[in-house]
């Protein structure tokens, strides 16, 4: 289970927090204005990355408020927490904090052993 | 050891066992080897280990609500209990079921697939039956309510096993300011210095004085927590654990005190000493009782003083079984014979001196190639060379294959593992969060090299001193192993078999097949042959099946790898797990003011979410729903009825851009309405899909109350809060739930007005001063009420907002006046039937997420003048506009006497053939359905592909007993289409 930080709370279980799917995709300012393929994507597509992923979460059974999280989905590990309407930080800045098993299983599920001496 | 004697009941006989005994160790001292019957095969079976990795020994306790698979070799007795053997039919010693055995072949791996594959009628007639009569092991207990309970932890440090190792990183964290817990499974500290003979002095001191000093000191540190009888169980992300303490060990559960408390910690680095278990060989009839793992044998003797037998056989491939011996030799016992896979040369000197110190037979380079006898062993077979056996005659064989480091807490952290060969087994290599591994977990087995280990490894903690220490070791030094996982089988017979997984009845010769049969990666091969998929996951095999596998495959095992391990480590009750969220605990009931009134007046009640609605109310004992339904529904068209409706939600939004968020939120639009007006309001999805509806009640543009689905409360408050912070946050808008601060009466029918008037008598209802869709705040004796005109059933109705602390008097005071007016109480049910109609819709009944409000011809809610509302946009889309979706219509039995059924389909076909051959085209379902009595004919609405353009035609409804029958299609408004009584 994840330790998530709300920025209003601080340091609480996972179980206490929604997840929201991913963040920071804009609400088309001017629906009419886009066509059917622009307003499916922004209904219907989200990324799925392994890696780092912008992300929501609501503090439901807290606070009640919703805030923005950086999290690796290969390794579970937030990187980063910040409030809604802050700026994002960059990507770029999170490259090196990988700490995804080394040995993931090439092929199939589950071989969680070192392969190479 | 004390010497007071404990009784219990084992399969009906009464045995004494000592204090502290599990139940293992006490039928052992009663030299009783027979303790259960295999999986499967319905073959004998014993008690193989002494701990919490035992496939055979699984009882269940009859007198703890017959708790099933309960390790014998774990649980401890106490006077009274009773515990019975699993999987026997009818007895333990005569069991029918093993004919099994000699119907093995159709037992074999893939067993379970195959039957489904025919041949046809086999799996119903022969499979189920059998498989259901004498395979899976203990009954289901009895219903119990748990008294367990949850304890959360934030702590430094987490060390997980109190032996050797445990201790020792203990000591020296002792003193310094990390908030430590130290989780023991057994009810004592010390692991392997009280379980073998393998230390003799640990700075000159006997184990036990070291144990006993090193405990004191951790208990006067005040910053170490020790808890025994806990079970490290599950080792999550983020450095959380959970532990399962069992609080009743020795003893009778308490009738007041929890029995089992269920740790949850968050931890910032855990210390994994939770040591090895050591794995068994294949070899045939390694199952039969009494062959036995040999550093368990040493742990009966040493922890529980229990001799299982004073001259066994020892098997081993490796240095460890010195310490076995050496513990038999003290006690005057003489070992049969010692058989070592290994050259003569290359066994340990130690121990070659001992067995010829005692006289005791060495057969070195030699094997046990199997066992025989009838429900416990009588002799054992040992090649001694290429193509000579000898058979010995013993009740008892130790067998030892080597040690696995404990590493499935490791593996659930998601570290990985390297294959050792020089201990053949797999060990951890790389953490992938704070873990520490310290001693033989860490593949380390030298215990004078563990002191080193533990300084450096625990080093980088502040304020803590490295620690020195003298052991003076008996026997070998070093750990050293030689490969064997099975011997050579030698007797063909089918009672012949060489078990790999115990539990499951899975045989090397199940291996085998299924890597023949193209199982050749090792998570497909677990699946097919189920080999360690039990409930001990294969702790003293799963490695050893790898070995076979990679011998097959002519692979490394490093390259066939290993299978997940999944938490739990080991099983635990669901009570631990369920904790005091049983019965009323386990959800919040929620209950109106008026509830204890609908109790009184005989209401049968249905669950709404959390809360108890009145489903409907009995007049009698006889009536039946249908009945009382039938009764209430009548009643309120012709008089007057009233419903509970306190648990609609109920929010209120304030903020001076309240009116601009309300009118994105829902469909409608509300700017043109007046103040204290009213408005049946539908809220979209993103999708265009209707989510939820409601009446909105505007005070003024700044002030507006909804009213939601009594379901959908919650969901409708995090929807507005969502877009209020996330997508406006710029608004100034605030919401707040509303729900409990009223509860809410719904007054309806054509006398409601009446009612209204008599309870109200200061209150104008008239049409002209009051009139549809309005509302008010009036005083009403010493509270204030809030009164809206509408209508959920179609007939003139009133529903009263009142605080609820004056919600039952009202209430009451309602039928006082009422007396003379036939006014019903009426519940749920009714109300579906009411508005059912009307062809009002219930959303999530009649809409199912994939239906707009154009599919329900509700166009006229949506206000197309409006720039934007959440939805608005997806209304357009080319596939929501297609005029041949699924829309809403009322359906009618052409034959007045037939009812139609819910969620039954709607087809154009005259008739269904059975069985039906080809494909019957479905135009869509009844989404709801009732006999109106007001009517006197079923009427129900339906959702049918281009539903709009079939008004008027005739199409087949299909019945449970495969009929049809035929019905019109009509607007869905079965009773007053112009609403003149409602608005009346
Ligand atoms: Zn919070």
């Amino acid at each position: 289970m994840l330790l998530i930080n709300c920025p209003y709370c601080g340091e609480r279980d996972q179980s206490e927090f929604t997840n929201g799917g991913e963040a920071h995709v804009a609400r088309p300012k001017d629906p009419d204005q886009v066509n059917d393929r622009e307003w499916s994507e922004y209904v219907f597509v989200r990324a799925n990355p392994k890696g780092i992923y912008y992300e929501r979460w609501v503090h439901t059974h807290g606070c009640k408020k919703w805030f923005n999280a950086i999290r690796d989905t290969s390794t579970d590990e937030i990187l980063k927490i910040y409030k809604i309407g802050e700026t994002p930080p960059l990507i770029k800045r999170f490259k090196n904090t990988l700490r995804s098993p080394s040995g993931e299983p090439d092929v199939g599920s589950g071989n969680f052993t070192v392969k190479k001496p | 050891m004390s010497e007071h004697k404990i009784y219990f009941k084992f399969d009906g006989k009464t045995y004494g066992g000592n204090e502290g005994d599990t139940i293992a160790a006490a039928l052992l001292r009663n030299n009783v080897k027979l303790v259960g019957r295999s999986f499967k095969y319905h073959r004998p079976r014993g008690i193989y280990t002494c701990g919490i990795e035992e496939p055979n020994a699984l009882v269940q306790i009859i007198n703890e609500h017959n708790e099933p698979n309960v390790r014998a070799t774990v649980k401890k007795i106490y006077e009274g209990m009773v515990v019975k053997s699993q999987n026997r039919w009818p007895s333990l010693k005569r069991d029918l079921g093993s004919i099994n055995n000699i119907l093995s072949p159709i037992f074999s791996a893939g067993f379970y697939y195959k039957t489904f594959m025919g041949p046809k009628g086999f799996w119903k007639n022969v499979y189920e039956p059998l498989i259901r009569r004498t395979a899976g092991l203990g009954k289901p207990p009895r219903e119990f309510r748990s008294k367990s309970i949850h304890l959360h932890h934030n702590v430094d440090i987490v060390i997980v096993g109190g032996g050797f190792s445990g201790l020792l990183a203990a000591k020296k964290l002792a003193g310094t300011n990390y908030d430590v817990l130290l989780i023991e499974r057994e009810d004592s500290l010390g692991g392997i210095l009280k379980n073998t003979k393998k230390i003799e002095l640990i700075n000159d001191q006997n184990p036990s004085d070291w144990i006993e000093k090193t405990e004191r000191l951790i208990q006067n540190s005040r910053n170490i927590k020790v808890l025994k009888n806990t079970l490290m169980t599950t080792y999550n992300f983020s450095d959380h654990l959970i532990a399962v303490e069992d609080k009743s060990v020795g003893k009778p559960q308490d009738n007041e005190k929890p029995e089992l408390v269920l740790h949850k910690i968050r931890t910032k680095q855990t210390i994994l000493a939770n040591g090895h278990i050591e794995r068994f060989i294949s070899f045939r009839n390694n199952d039969l009782p009494g062959v036995m793992l040999a550093a368990s044998f040493e742990k009966y003797i040493q922890k529980y003083g229990v001799v299982p037998e004073e001259s066994p056989v020892i098997f081993t491939n490796n240095s460890s079984t010195f310490s076995l011996v050496k513990s038999l030799v003290d006690l005057g016992h003489k070992p049969k014979a010692y058989v070592d896979v290994r050259d003569q040369k290359k066994i340990e000197k130690e121990t070659v001196e001992l067995l010829n110190k005692y006289n005791i037979p060495l057969y070195a380079k030699s094997e046990i190639e199997g066992c025989e006898g009838k429900n416990e062993i009588s002799k054992v077979s040992i090649r001694v060379k290429k193509n000579e056996i000898i058979k010995i005659k013993t009740s008892m064989l130790c067998v030892s294959g080597g040690f696995n480091p404990d590493i499935h807490l490791f593996t659930q952290s998601k570290g990985l593992l390297k294959w050792d060969e020089t201990i053949l087994a797999f060990k951890p290599e790389k953490t992938f969060q704070n873990t520490i591994t310290l001693g033989s977990v860490s593949g380390n087995f030298s215990y004078e090299k563990l002191i080193g280990e533990i300084n450096k490894k625990l080093d980088f903690f502040e304020g803590i001193n490295d620690l020195e220490i003298k052991l003076n070791i008996n026997g070998p030094k070093k750990f050293q192993i030689k490969e064997l996982w099975e011997t050579n089988h030698a007797k063909k017979s089918l009672w012949s078999k060489s078990f790999i997984d115990l539990q499951n009845d899975v045989t090397t010769k199940d291996l085998k097949q299924a890597v023949l049969e193209g199982f050749n990666r090792i998570e497909h091969l677990k699946r097919f042959t189920t080999n360690s998929m039990g409930t001990d996951q294969g702790k003293i095999s799963s490695i050893n099946a790898l070995g076979i596998v990679s011998k097959i495959l002519k692979k490394s095992v490093s390259e066939v790898g290993t299978t997940i391990y999944r938490p739990p480590y080991a099983p635990l009750s669901f009570s631990a797990i369920a904790g005091r969220s049983t019965y009323e605990f386990y959800d919040p009931e929620r209950k109106t003011p008026v509830h204890p009134w609908h109790v009184k007046h005989n209401a049968v009640f249905e669950d709404v979410g959390q809360w108890k609605r009145p489903w409907y109310f009995k007049k009698h004992n006889n009536e039946s729903m249908e009945q009382a339904v039938q009764r209430e529904s009548k009643q309120v068209r012709e008089s007057a009825g009233i419903l509970d409706g306190s648990t609609l939600g109920k929010i209120e939004i304030k903020g001076k851009d309240a009116l601009a968020f309300v009118n994105l939120i829902y469909t409608n639009s509300f700017t043109k309405m007046k103040p204290m007006t009213a408005r049946y309001a539908l809220m979209l999805g993103e999708d265009g899909m209707v989510k939820d509806d409601g009446i909105v009640c505007k005070i003024n543009d700044q002030h507006f109350l909804t009213t939601t689905t009594t379901g959908g409360a919650a969901n409708v408050l995090a929807h507005m809060e969502e877009y209020a912070q996330t997508e406006w946050p710029n608004m100034n808008v605030y919401m707040n739930s509303i729900t409990e601060q009223f509860s809410t009466f719904n007054i309806s029918g054509p006398k409601a007005r009446t009612i209204m008037s008599r309870v109200f008598n200061n209150i104008d209802f008239s049409n002209e001063s009051f009139p549809f869709m309005t509302f008010n705040n009036f005083d009403y004796l010493n509270t204030k009420v809030r009164i809206l005109r509408a209508s959920f059933t179609g007939e003139p109705g009133y529903e009263i907002y009142v605080s609820p602390k004056h919600a039952l008097t009202l209430w009451e005071r309602i039928f006082y006046y009422s007396k003379d007016l036939d006014l019903v109480p009426y519940g749920t049910e009714t109300m579906h039937l009411l508005r059912a109609e009307k062809g009002y819709i219930i959303v999530g009944q009649d809409t199912d997420g994939t239906v707009t409000p154009i599919d329900l011809n509700l166009n006229w809610m949506i206000g197309k003048k409006k720039k934007d509302f959440i939805g608005k946009r997806s209304l357009t889309r080319s596939d929501i506009v297609r005029s041949d979706r699924k829309q809403l219509v009322g359906l009618v039995p052409l034959n007045k006497a037939y009812g139609i059924e819910e969620g039954q389909h709607v087809i154009e076909e005259k008739n269904l053939n059975t069985p039906i051959k080809k494909p019957v085209k479905m135009l869509g379902h009844v989404t709801s359905s009732y006999f109106s009595p007001t009517l006197n004919h079923s009427v129900a609405m339906a959702l049918i592909k281009g539903g709009n353009r079939k008004i008027g035609s005739q199409l087949y409804v299909s019945t449970s007993d495969l009929n049809v029958i035929p019905v019109e299609v009509v607007k869905p408004n079965f009773i007053d289409p112009k609403n003149e009584r409602l608005i009346s």
